[in-house]
């Protein structure tokens, strides 16, 4: 039982930070990165790649997010903002997002070969004994760097200027830009940021996984899930979902089958779709739906 | 397309009209030969073929939603793999006739489809996007995990049966059959297009709450067309079904974004774009011999090259590569000729203005509202205790200084906000707790503010708009519009009526011209012209001034007095207060949320306290 919870934190860490991810360049554009987990993919293949040529593994792993990052900020100039200027308001980012995904799949593919690599073990093999369960100290970096992710991701926004600069533009991109600010050059940050936090999420779970092409589609997808769970409005939100979609994955695991994490979490998010739609922790929510469910009876009443 | 002479114009629709009468006839016996060709290739051309001409379903499918109403489903995966499972299944397991299957499938993901409407539509257009993303996801993995689907190997379909012997001449049946299912869809769509439902749709997409005070109720329209598309789709499924083997990979979610891209880059809204795009993309992998990771990765490098470089799709290219040399779309026209353009005293022939032929009860107030109190979510107050009546045939001003909440006040008459407390009656009946599209059948319309219309539709169509309400089952009859005699009169008579409804507001010379290609003014116009063309018995106009030219002003007050003379009652908010005092028989002045005093427009030009809020002495 205390496992189940351990490791489920563990796995949720990882998909939180994707969700985070997600949740950042939705902040600041409006836009769902559907290339967010190939980014993540990106730093686990440039890892890999980099230490078996003998580079140290830190230094294998930090370009992996060098590398990751890079790719948010080029993927939004090339892909995101043009179809913005375009017309803000279209979902033509749908089709573009998904083929940045695809080139950066099919790129790996053919430059690294479409079968699993070998990842370097970190801190895997390293186990600390908590009460009766065990985690590995690559698990329990996970689950640290995960809240001091979202907690800085707070610090940020609440009490920097570029964090308010975010707020000002998640609002009205427009109004922003006439005040002055450099609204491309934030999203760019934005999507860098979302692409970084893919790549952390990709170096820790990389041990586990090793390295293959084909990872951004798994993690890709359950960041999105842990997104709907958590509320996309709401990027702290986001990573609650995370974890909340890593207890679920474990535990449906360890309570109706080994496959059931393959199901169990489609059956929460829809539940989650048809009760709360805008996430369990989006902001006012359940007041929201009340006062829509008096507002007639009272109206009735007069 | 839109020549702005009228005449030419006119020309132009009378030749259009003949040649549109030839090209049907034409392009159908093309279809059938085209048909018959294919029904007598090759199993692998025809393979080919097939699989397009389902894509091109699932594409037109998707434009319906997509391109018209504004809805970027990414369900239609989910839904051709309903329509393809559910017609292997019933037919393997339980033995059901495929001809059986086919309506089964309409009407089985048709009701899939309203009921992911009715539960999406609650929040945004993105919400929509994600929820039907998710059921995507969600069948996916149904059709990988269930047993009785055969998980990831999938079920072998159907077999399709030949024709009779004695009609084999013809080929394959199943190259007919999908040819109809093709043809069906296309055919519904175009219908749709030259339906009354088209401008429509069209303004659920760009302008949904002037849709809304033209009593359009835009949840529901938005759901049926989902259904129909939805529909759609399963019959692709269907048709699908009987191409070989029905697996999980076949209907990832990633084919619904294949799906979009289809219709993206043949062109969005257009009867051949999504045709185009699915033939090309369907094609493409079979015709270029590449490996097939880099034929994967140019194809995501087409993704997204085509949204960047040419958001308008194929068609959208070729259209501006026609136009330009001819330089007939646009006559460039300077501001101060637009200005001497846009309204022409002359033409204003506001007699003509239609007029209400509701009964109403002469001693009731036409509008009435009692205690009024609303909030913006747990906000402060901003009505407070606000009364206001409007005695029949009246013309009723609303001032107040900015942030008095007048245009509040006018968005819960008009039923775009609920009052949190108090009670509003038009003749009498009340309709607080209706919402804004079931005003307009009680005889109120309204005017924006800003006025925010269909831009790529012409002026008239846009007008056509506020005839939706008394023009009979637009919705039951689009599919088939063309071939309806009534149908056609319909539309005929409701181009004639928008017509009259410009020429009275002095707007003649605009009819035929794109919304976005004419002057602010005569936005605002076609924006009034819609609200009267409906026949209200109340008419609200909200700022109908700003942005006004001098004469336009005057036409606006020339139509004012006829509206008047007709029996309608108006209310207006302006801040023009002589126009204000000139035109109105009561003035009602709100300051800060709370009435300040209401009665006849002279004694409340005297009022000692409304100078002090509003006029500053």
């Amino acid at each position: 039982m205390l496992q189940v919870l351990l490791s489920g934190l563990a796995i949720g860490g990882v998909y939180g930070l994707v969700a985070l991810g997600f949740a950042i360049a939705f902040y600041v554009t409006r836009v769902i990165n559907f290339a967010q987990g190939q980014l993540l993919m990106v730093a686990v293949m440039v890892t890999a790649a980099l230490s078996t040529t003998g580079l140290p593994t830190w230094l294998a792993a930090l370009a992996g997010l060098v590398g990751s990052a890079a790719l948010g900020v080029l993927m939004y100039f090339v892909a995101v903002g043009p179809v913005l200027a375009y017309d803000r308001f279209s979902f033509a980012w749908l089709v573009s997002t998904l083929g940045v995904a695809i080139v950066l799949e099919t790129g790996a593919a053919i430059i690294w070969g479409p079968t699993s690599r070998a990842f370097p073990a970190m801190l895997n093999n390293n186990t600390v004994h908590v009460g009766t369960g065990s985690l590995t100290l690559q698990q329990l970096l996970t689950v640290v760097v995960a809240l001091l992710a979202v907690a800085g991701f707070e610090l940020v926004r609440r009490f920097t200027l570029f964090g308010k600069l975010g707020m000002a533009i998640s609002a009205d991109p427009e109004m922003a830009r006439a005040v002055g600010s450099n609204t491309r050059l934030a999203a760019g940050v934005a999507f860098g940021v979302a692409g970084l936090l893919a790549g952390v999420a990709g170096v820790l779970i990389g041990p586990i996984t090793f390295a293959n092409p084909y990872l951004g589609d798994t993690y890709g997808i359950a960041g999105f899930v842990a997104l709907m769970i958590g509320g996309i409005e709401r990027p702290a939100g986001a990573m609650a979902g995370g974890f909340i979609l890593g207890l679920l994955d474990e535990g449906a695991n360890h309570f109706i089958n080994s496959h059931a994490s393959d199901w169990f979490p489609f059956v929460v998010v829809v539940a989650v779709l048809l009760l709360a739609p805008r996430g369990l922790f989006s902001s006012g929510e359940v007041l929201r739906r009340l006062r829509r469910t008096t507002t007639p009876m009272a109206e009735g009443t007069s | 397309m839109t020549p702005t002479a009228l005449g030419r114009a006119t020309a132009a629709v009378a030749s259009r009209r003949t040649a549109g009468r030839l090209v049907v006839p034409v392009v159908l016996v093309a279809y059938v030969l085209v048909t018959h060709v294919v029904a007598l290739t090759s199993s692998y051309t025809q393979s080919l073929v097939l699989v397009a001409a389902v894509f091109g379903i699932l594409a037109v499918s998707l434009d319906l939603v997509a391109g018209m109403a504004g809805l970027y489903s990414l369900g239609h995966a989910g839904l051709f793999a309903l329509g393809a499972y559910a017609t292997t299944l019933l037919n393997a397991d339980l033995d059901w006739n495929i001809f059986v299957l086919l309506p089964v499938c309409l009407v089985g993901v048709g009701l899939v489809g309203i009921v992911l409407g009715l539960l999406s539509f609650r929040v945004s257009g993105l919400y929509f996007a994600i929820t039907t993303f998710v059921f995507t996801l969600v069948i996916g993995v149904l059709a990988s995990d269930l047993t009785i689907t055969g998980g990831l190997q999938g079920l072998p379909g159907p077999i399709f049966p030949d024709f009779p012997y004695a009609i084999g001449g013809f080929g394959t049946a199943l190259v007919w059959c999908v040819a109809a299912c093709l043809l069906v869809t296309v055919g519904a769509v175009w219908s749709i297009r030259r339906s009354a439902l088209y401008p429509v749709l069209l303004a659920i997409r760009d302008a949904e709450p002037f849709a809304a005070a033209n009593g359009v109720r835009t949840r529901l329209v938005k759901v049926l067309v989902f259904g129909v598309s939805a529909a759609m789709a399963g019959m692709a499924g269907w048709a699908f079904s009987f191409l070989g083997f029905v697996s999980p990979g076949q209907f990832s979610w990633t084919v619904s974004v294949n799906i979009l891209v289809m219709v993206i880059l043949g062109g969005m809204n257009t009867t051949w774009g999504p045709l185009i795009g699915a033939a090309f993309i369907s094609v493409f992998p079979v015709y270029v011999h590449i490996d097939p990771l880099w034929q994967e990765l140019v194809f995501g490098a087409i993704f997204v090259l085509v949204i960047v470089f040419a958001p308008s799709g194929v068609l959208g290219v070729l259209t501006k590569l026609v136009r330009r040399p001819g330089g007939t779309t646009r006559t460039p026209v300077s501001a101060a000729e637009a200005d001497a353009l846009a309204v022409d005293p002359a033409a204003l022939r506001s007699t003509d203005l239609p007029v209400h032929t509701m009964s109403v009860d002469p001693d009731l107030p036409a509008v009435e509202c009692s205690g009024i109190r609303f909030r913006y979510g747990s906000g402060s107050l901003v009505l407070d205790n606000v009364n206001l009546t409007v005695r029949p045939g009246t013309i009723h001003g609303l001032i107040g200084p900015n942030g008095s909440g007048k245009s509040t006040l006018v968005n819960l008459i008009a039923g775009h906000l609920r009052p949190d407390e108090g009670s509003i009656r038009l003749h009498g009946r009340p309709v607080h707790g209706l919402d804004a599209a079931a005003r307009p059948g009680h005889g109120l319309s309204r005017t924006f503010q800003t006025a925010v219309l269909v831009r790529e539709l012409r002026a008239r169509d846009n007008v056509a708009i506020g005839l939706y309400r008394t023009t009979p089952r637009i919705g039951r009859r689009a599919l088939v519009w063309p071939v309806l005699p009534g149908a056609r009169r319909d539309s005929r008579a409701t181009a004639t009526k928008a017509g009259a409804a410009l020429d009275a507001v002095g707007m003649s010379r605009w009819r035929e011209s794109r919304v976005a290609d004419v002057p602010h003014g005569v936005e605002q116009l076609t924006q009034l012209a819609a609200a009267c063309v409906g026949e209200p018995s109340v008419l609200v106009l909200d700022e109908p001034l700003a942005g006004l030219s001098t004469g336009e002003v005057t036409a606006v007050a020339g139509i004012l007095t006829e509206l008047k003379r007709a029996g309608v009652s108006v209310i207006i908010i302006e801040h023009q207060t002589k126009f204000i005092f000139e035109m109105c028989d009561e003035v009602t002045v709100l300051a800060a949320g709370s009435l300040v005093t209401t009665g006849p427009a002279a004694a409340v030009r005297v009022d000692s306290r409304v100078r002090e809020v509003y006029l500053g002495q």
